[in-house]
């Protein structure tokens, strides 16, 4: 046989081959299909009623299990916001067999509730009939129990339990905790939560800041329902994680005494460790009851808050803006000490300082002093002691505006105090690069003047206040601002701000004795005893008053309308002797930081002198 | 020598001889699956169906630029097509993707291709040019089974570390049905699928824990009715709820309601099961059943070896997909993440299986060229 015709013959075995294992395979693969014709037989033709029962009767169905949000504690280990049983009704469209019917028999059972049938039905109509639809929710566990009782009545129909928050300490605490209310559509999207139907999320305060870690994880649970949808048995579950428990700085003793401090005047307080920068109290007033917001808030009462001139859902210690005022005045004399001027430096006040202003008629702009004789000679501490503001314009106006903004920024002016209040508000410290950036113009002179007694384009807030003093007071130790325990306490080398002590001796001095000596703007205020404080009076004008208005005689603030009073301040230290607590208060309108704001400081820190001891805290157990 | 009669063939005459009644068959399975995918949106075409469509388009594309190409280019880079495709694997576990615990995506260009699908028809195309250029059809053992089982063992073996058994599987039996039909000898067969079964107890060792679960599973449905088990069984629910006549088409409960999750790739053959009842289920593998037999019709028609194997490779890897798929939803095969072609939603297996169709059809369309041997790359 020739070469060719070996491969002619080789060639020709090979596609017979091909032909019969194709064949063979072709057998295989109709026989298979056979097989899946068989089987699709089966379950589809033979076991169809078997199966039409397990699908209609007998389901398993996959329902989420709510995580119950961390506890929020006081410094003391008290619990301030909890969470209580709510007992609920949902209805399920498929597993009714007329809604409308099982709607109408639950108010039956139940007479004493309002549903909204109107709404409810249109919203049953537009969901997917498998879905739970909310029909009421926290019931009484009197009603609850009515309802169960009768649950054979309402097909469809299923009470249910889940949480809700609970504060237990009162309106003092409402801004700082905040609330939590269903998820906003943003989070829809984001939230972990998200497809629980009752799923709610922090708004404001630490319900806010610290959502994430609060909120816990979801669990879920897959149950064998019946026809009805009823539960006949938990197949499994796999149990929600708690939120994380949170333990505040925040003494709520103390919180609540420096709320009824306050005595319903509209303001707040901030009181600070100034040794590590915890706040243990941040109050605003007048506040809210902070149970509010678990139910469904009428339209009236949401209205009648936030109409309120007295704004009480406004955490005012972080998110008013105020100016300082005379509060100021300790650190534009830090600024003139680090710029040359001399404590011994003397100015004479008239009453009233005055600068050129070409734009004016008489070509003369006149700043006049609180004390509308004047002050007479002063020197630095005295200028402290009284609050001249002669004395402030003066030296304002030598060291210029930079310096001062410089040291304001350096204590923490303009920036904000804590990482994570969305509401918080950073104030501003005014500077030529700041106007020119913000407004647009050149700064003058005169409103250095302005800003050298915490006037002008001045804000700042309470929290602001008592941290920046907490700092000026410590020594110029950065102290780290918080109203969360920090567990861990860090053992880094704390940072220092520059800050000369002789400088710093001559504030507190100053500060001493404005509160200590006869003729301080806080002597009034003096807390007598071997444990003292110090401070700081501020009262800042709300509005421009006119030449005119001058001349006629100023009008006290008592006769004018409570908006446009002036508001008070005070910031203060205390004990004097060994400083561990810095302390700002702000009364709106108050009329002036002696007469409204020292007093309200003068007791929170003999407060906080008679229980010195009890502010250790005590740790919970984040179980 | 050879014919040149194809040389002169224009575009325009391999359009002619395309069989259309093969692109209307694949149309019609589409269509089925446009329907399919619209039930499970609950009848919004904007999200799956849309792409579905897109991605149906992009794989027509590719099918007529894969047949119309000369089946000599393709021939000549046969291996090197296999090796790209081998390379692009490797590169899976430092490149990839990770979805659900697996790396099996690559992206690339704003694309999230899956080598895999791609390597089932990559594969093919290596057997069929290896059988093609082998020199001596006598030598069973080295030349047609050791060094094919190779070649066979290389993309397998990635996938199996990515971890995708049901891939892997559907590679290895078309690598397999290439290897029978070259001829080797039966005795082979025989004696790997008795070293397979003796083997099992070594290989269980290298199981990950949720595989081991999925074939005890598989053999007991009941044990586990919540966790692997939950799929066979609420499948078998949904289909033999279905009936004869079926719920009708967007009334399926059991799919509406959510018991399967991923019910529109793996288990959409469910939904329709358990829509359209066993007629539509019977309907659908009938359509199945012609498109594979008329693609054997075609393969056969083929005078080259290389076309030969690699048209009935593709209708094997092909009969695997729409097999495992349909066995494993009806609870005869453990599940294993194995696509519904034409079907389930997913890009990249849509476009290998239009890719493979494409290779199937231009070796019909060039039944008549012949190819030298060349066992050069």
């Amino acid at each position: 046989m020739s070469e060719s015709n070996k491969f002619i013959f080789k060639k020709y075995d090979l596609d017979a081959s091909i032909n019969r294992r194709t064949a063979i395979i072709t057998i295989a693969k109709a026989g298979l299909f056979t097989i899946l014709a068989s089987r699709l037989a089966y379950l589809q033709i033979v076991d169809k009623d078997k199966y039409k029962i397990l699908s209609d009767n007998n389901r398993i169905t996959h329902r989420l299990l709510e995580p119950q949000r961390g506890i929020i504690y006081d410094l003391q280990g008290k619990p301030l916001a909890i969470n209580r049983e709510r007992y609920e009704v949902v209805i399920i469209r498929e597993e009714t067999s007329d809604y409308i019917q099982s709607i109408e028999n639950l108010k039956n059972i139940l007479p004493d509730i309002q549903i909204d049938t109107e709404k409810l039905y249109s919203k049953i109509n537009k969901t997917k009939k498998f879905i739970p639809i909310k029909v009421l929710d926290d019931l009484s566990w009197d009603q609850f129990s009515m309802l169960n009782a009768n649950i054979h009545k309402v097909d469809g129909i299923y009470p249910q339990i889940g949480f809700k928050r609970y504060y237990t300490s009162g309106p003092s605490h409402s801004h700082i905790i905040g609330y939590t209310a269903p998820l906003d559509k943003k989070e829809k999207d984001t939230n972990t939560l998200a497809d629980l139907s009752s799923a709610k999320s922090g708004k404001l305060g630490i319900e806010k800041s610290k959502d994430f870690n609060l909120r816990g994880k979801l669990g879920n649970k897959n149950i064998e329902v019946n026809a009805n949808g009823r539960e006949i048995r938990e197949l499994d579950r796999y149990e929600s994680t708690r939120g994380e428990n949170i333990q505040l700085t925040i003494d709520s003793e103390l919180q609540d005494y420096c709320y009824k401090s306050l005595n319903d005047q509209s303001g707040c307080v901030a009181v600070t460790n100034i040794k590590t920068g915890e706040f243990y109290a941040l109050v605003s007033s007048p506040s809210y009851d902070p149970n509010l917001f678990s139910k469904n808030i009428s339209l009236e009462k949401w209205n009648s808050l936030t109409d309120n001139i007295y704004k009480p859902l406004i955490n005012k210690a972080i998110s008013s803006q105020y100016p300082p005022g005379s509060t100021i005045k300790p650190f534009v004399a830090l600024a003139a000490l680090e710029n040359g001027v001399s404590e011994k430096r003397e100015v004479y006040c008239n009453g009233k300082h005055e600068i050129k202003d070409t734009s004016l008629e008489s070509g003369v702009k006149t700043f006049h002093c609180w004390k509308e004789e004047g002050h007479g000679k002063v020197n630095m501490n005295e200028a402290l002691k009284v609050s001249c503001d002669v004395y402030f314009y003066q030296i304002s106006r030598e060291i210029g505006i930079n310096k001062i903004a410089e040291v304001c920024k350096r204590f923490g002016f303009g920036q904000n105090v804590f990482k994570s209040f969305y509401e918080e508000k950073k104030g501003i410290v005014p500077s030529k690069n700041w106007k020119l950036e913000s407004i647009g113009t050149p700064w003058m002179v005169g409103e250095t003047l302005s800003a050298g007694i915490g006037q002008g384009y001045f804000l700042t807030t309470s929290a602001q206040l008592s941290h920046a003093l907490g700092q000026l007071i410590n020594g110029g130790e950065k102290i780290n601002p918080t109203i969360v325990l920090n567990k861990k306490k860090d053992s880094q080398k704390k940072q220092k701000i520059s800050l000369n002590p002789q400088h710093l001796a001559i504030i507190k001095k100053g500060l001493e004795d404005a509160t200590n000596t006869q003729g301080g703007t806080s002597y009034r205020s003096r807390i007598s005893g071997n444990l003292k404080m110090a401070g700081k009076t501020g009262t800042s004008q709300v509005r421009v008053i006119s030449s005119q208005e001058r001349e006629e005689g100023l009008k006290k603030n008592n006769e004018l309308p409570w908006d446009k009073r002036d508001h008070g301040l005070f910031i203060g230290y205390g004990p004097t002797n060994n400083p561990q607590y810095a302390v700002s208060v702000i009364v709106e309108h108050g009329g002036s930081g002696s007469g409204a704001a020292a007093p309200v400081a003068s007791k929170i820190f003999k407060y906080l002198f008679d229980n010195n001891l009890n502010l250790k805290s005590k740790s919970i157990s984040n179980v | 020598m050879f014919s040149h009669s194809n040389i002169e063939a224009t575009i325009s005459d391999k359009l002619k001889s395309i069989n259309y009644f093969l692109l209307f068959l694949i149309c019609t399975i589409f269509f089925i699956g446009i329907l399919a995918l619209y039930s499970i949106s609950d009848g919004n075409f904007s999200e799956w169906p849309i792409r579905h469509v897109q991605r149906f388009i992009l794989g027509l594309i590719i099918f007529f630029i894969v047949a119309l190409l000369d089946l000599k280019i393709i021939f000549r880079f046969a291996y090197p097509i296999f090796i790209v495709s081998i390379v692009a694997l490797m590169l899976l576990p430092l490149v990839g993707d990770e979805i659900n615990g697996a790396k099996r995506w690559i992206s690339f260009a704003g694309f999230s291709l899956q080598p895999s699908e791609f390597v089932k028809y990559t594969l093919i195309l290596a057997l069929a040019k290896y059988f093609h250029s082998m020199e001596d059809y006598h030598d069973n053992f080295f030349s047609k089974l050791i060094i094919p089982t190779f070649i066979v063992i290389i993309p397998v073996t990635f996938v199996v570390i990515q971890p995708d058994l049901g891939t892997a599987l559907v590679i290895f039996l078309g690598g397999v049905s290439v290897i029978w039909i070259s001829g080797l000898n039966y005795k082979y067969f025989i004696s790997g699928i008795l070293v397979f079964i003796l083997s099992l107890p070594i290989l269980w060792q290298y199981l990950k824990g949720y595989q081991k679960e999925r074939v005890f599973t598989f053999f007991n449905p009941e044990r586990d009715p919540l966790g692997n088990g939950y799929h066979i069984t609420q499948s078998k629910i949904a289909l033999g709820s279905g009936g004869i006549f079926g719920k009708g088409y967007m009334e399926g409960t059991q799919s509406h309601l959510n018991f399967l999750p991923e019910m529109q790739t793996d288990f959409i053959f469910t939904m329709f099961g358990e829509e359209f009842g066993f007629i539509g289920s019977i309907v659908l593998i009938l359509l199945y059943m012609a498109l594979i037999s008329i693609s054997i019709r075609m393969a056969l028609t083929s005078k080259s070896l290389f076309s030969k194997f690699l048209s009935l490779g593709v209708c094997s890897v092909f009969f695997i997909y729409v097999f495992v798929n349909i066995g494993m939803v009806t609870g005869i095969l453990p599940v294993v993440g194995v696509p519904l072609p034409f079907i389930s939603y997913g890009g990249s297996s849509m476009l290998a299986v239009m890719f493979g169709f494409g290779l199937l059809t231009n070796c019909y369309v060039n039944y008549n060229t012949t190819l030298t041997k060349s066992s050069f790359i």
